[in-house]
């Protein structure tokens, strides 16, 4: 559905963009995240037609989405972070101006108005005034005047910031029955645990390159896998330590008073033989679990230094 | 017919604001009050001399339009040196621009919205215009000439208006450089004008001479024709000839040192209107390319 190639933006000395490669498939609720001025926004604004990029090409549904930036515009559905109203504007004369903006007008603009102000959960709102309407109802209809002319992708840039945590689950029930609808959505935020749990694939963004991308159940099970397996014993540690050292999945092996903590490669198959080999072996074993990753972690991890990283592709790949 | 969203839109946001009928009535009453003061004093005058100086009530007409002409060149770029600026600020400017409107209808919506009420300026305020009607000498065609010439100048501040605030990012920058434009066509024409003709009076300006062409008259050679970008001086020649019936060529050459007559110098207020669309149209287009992707400049988070 998009695809993005080699996508590259300088401001004067900054290099925002240096390079970026992404690709999300049809009907995807992509999650964009990234430390600030990792050049998420710049993308943003690039695929709203926005922005020039210095370099690269943009292909929406196999268009080359940069050489007609109307037709670029047709098909992308823009939701800031900032929400602007204007003064003395009623919310039907707000989406009716914006679906004239898109060369809408009549009685199939009147009725696409108010499908997408019910969608929003704004019908009995459409006589009050824009400025009116409390932070989470703007943002809201915001993101319904984003989908006004129907597009194929929609994009958001960190369309919570702000919001109370009520609007936030709202506004996060709305974009998920967008994605149900089979809308495509690419969604930057901060708030990674939302995302995680919204998101069915996700892009790690770091000085202007993809850092991280993948879908999220693969990296979290990525992340589950990176984290030590902690296996605690009541007694026979000897035992428990012989299998574990013969054991082919298990990596490293450090024990704090009664608890392994051990660098485990294997999957849940693997893991469960493990637990088996153990009990079998009569070693009382009290806890045998892997801590869970999550995103913030992942994020943390990635984003954490400096030097130079490999592009860690997950999409679908055995192995790291 | 397909109605200019960005026009249909301003139209409707500035008829539920008290801006517009506040400018109407601002600029009308002050328009209403000098013109029947000056009306007073001259039948006060009649009263007490018994002499009717039918010259006077041409007065009152060069009067009001002097005082319309100011107040135009004051309100136009109030109106539109916020008009792009103003949507950044309200950080409307990026929802407009991510539909497929784009530059030149939002432009175009602006520019109409902002003749719209300079058009509703100039209707209204008819009935103290012909005010002069009373007592003759002026016709309907050379009030309808005069708010024909008005259209122009409010195109040209409008356009500069429109230009400067889609450069800058904050109103009040706008505002300052829109009437710091319009005050250098007003007055540093004039200026420049003054300044080199003054030099070459006083014999000693030889390179300016060269410079602003000057042949054997000593007047202010090329840079005369900078005073067709200025909008009084075509104003103060349709005055002149709508009031003190001369040839307003004549007065033109006069100014600033005397010179042969030529095409532009026969057809000064013609070329002058032609020269302030031209401008206009530069300087919207040039609004245009600045809200094109290509033009903009944003800050990248």
């Amino acid at each position: 559905m998009l695809k993005i190639e080699h996508l590259t933006k300088t401001y004067g000395r900054y290099q925002a963009l240096n390079g970026l490669d992404l690709t999300i498939e049809d009907g995807a609720l992509f999650g964009f995240v990234g430390p600030n001025g990792a050049g998420k926004t710049t993308t943003i604004k690039i695929l709203a037609g926005l922005l020039m990029p210095d370099e690269g090409k943009v292909t929406i549904n196999g268009i080359d989405a940069l050489k007609d930036y109307r037709q670029l515009k047709g098909m992308v559905g823009y939701v800031p972070d900032s929400f602007g109203v204007y003064d003395n504007l009623k919310v039907w004369e707000y989406m009716e101006f914006f679906a004239a903006c898109y060369g809408l007008d009549g009685l199939s603009a009147r009725k696409r108005c108010m499908t997408l102000l019910e969608q929003a959960g704004l019908e009995d709102r459409t006589d009050s005034y824009v400025d009116g309407l409390s932070r989470g109802m703007q943002q809201r209809l915001c993101l319904a005047r984003a989908l006004i002319h129907d597009p194929d992708l929609v994009v958001m840039d960190e369309p919570s910031s702000g919001l109370d945590p009520r609007s936030r689950a709202e506004f996060k029930e709305l974009v998920l029955e967008l994605n149900e609808q089979g809308k495509t959505i690419l969604i930057s935020s901060h708030m990674l645990p939302e995302l995680a749990q919204m998101c069915t694939d996700i892009g790690i963004i770091e000085q202007g390159r993809m850092v991280l991308k993948g879908s999220m159940k693969e990296i979290m099970e990525r992340v589950d896998q990176s984290n030590p397996l902690l296996i605690t014993v009541s007694g026979n540690q000897e035992q428990a330590m012989a299998i574990l050292r013969s054991h082919v999945c298990v990596r490293t092996i450090s024990i704090k008073n009664d608890c392994f903590s051990v660098g485990f490669t294997g999957d849940a198959q693997d893991e469960a033989q493990l637990l088996c080999l153990l009990v079998d072996a009569g070693v009382p074993v009290t806890r045998f679990y892997r801590r869970q990753g999550n995103l913030e972690s992942l994020f943390m991890e990635i984003t954490d230094h400096e030097a130079d990283k490999e592009v860690l592709i997950y999409e679908g790949k055995p192995g790291v | 017919m397909k109605v200019n969203p960005v026009y249909k839109r301003e139209i409707t946001v500035n008829s539920r604001s008290i801006r517009l009928p506040l400018i109407l009535m601002v600029f009308n009453g002050i328009l209403a009050l000098v013109a029947l003061l000056n009306m007073y004093s001259m039948t006060a005058q009649v009263e007490m001399t018994a002499e009717i100086q039918y010259g006077s009530f041409l007065e009152l007409y060069a009067f009001a339009s002097g005082i319309e002409f100011v107040m135009i060149l004051m309100v136009v770029p109030a109106l539109t040196a916020g008009s792009i600026s103003g949507e950044r600020e309200r950080q409307t400017l990026e929802l407009l621009l991510s539909t497929q409107a784009g530059g030149g209808e939002i432009v175009a919506g602006k520019l109409m919205a902002s003749m719209h009420s300079v058009i509703l300026l100039l209707i209204s305020s008819f009935p103290v215009m012909t005010l002069s009607f009373a007592y003759g000498g002026i016709h309907l065609e050379d009030l309808l000439f005069l708010f024909l010439h008005f259209l122009a100048v409010a195109l040209l501040a409008a356009s500069i208006g429109i230009f400067f605030s889609a450069l800058c990012r904050k109103t009040t920058t706008a505002t300052a450089l829109s009437y710091g434009t319009i005050t250098m066509l007003v007055g540093g024409t004039f200026g420049i004008n003054q300044f080199i003709w003054s030099m070459a009076n006083m014999g000693s300006s030889g390179y300016l001479i060269q410079v602003g062409g000057l042949g054997s008259q000593v007047n202010s050679g090329g840079f005369l024709y900078l005073l067709l970008l200025n909008p009084a001086v075509a104003f103060y020649q349709i005055i002149r000839s709508q009031t003190e019936n001369q040839d307003n060529i004549a007065s033109v050459i006069q100014w600033f040192g005397n010179r042969p007559s030529n095409l532009v110098l026969d057809n000064w207020i013609l070329v002058s209107h032609v020269l302030w669309v031209a401008a206009s149209a530069l300087l919207l287009a040039a609004a245009v390319k600045r809200l094109s992707p290509r033009g903009r400049r944003w800050r990248g988070k």
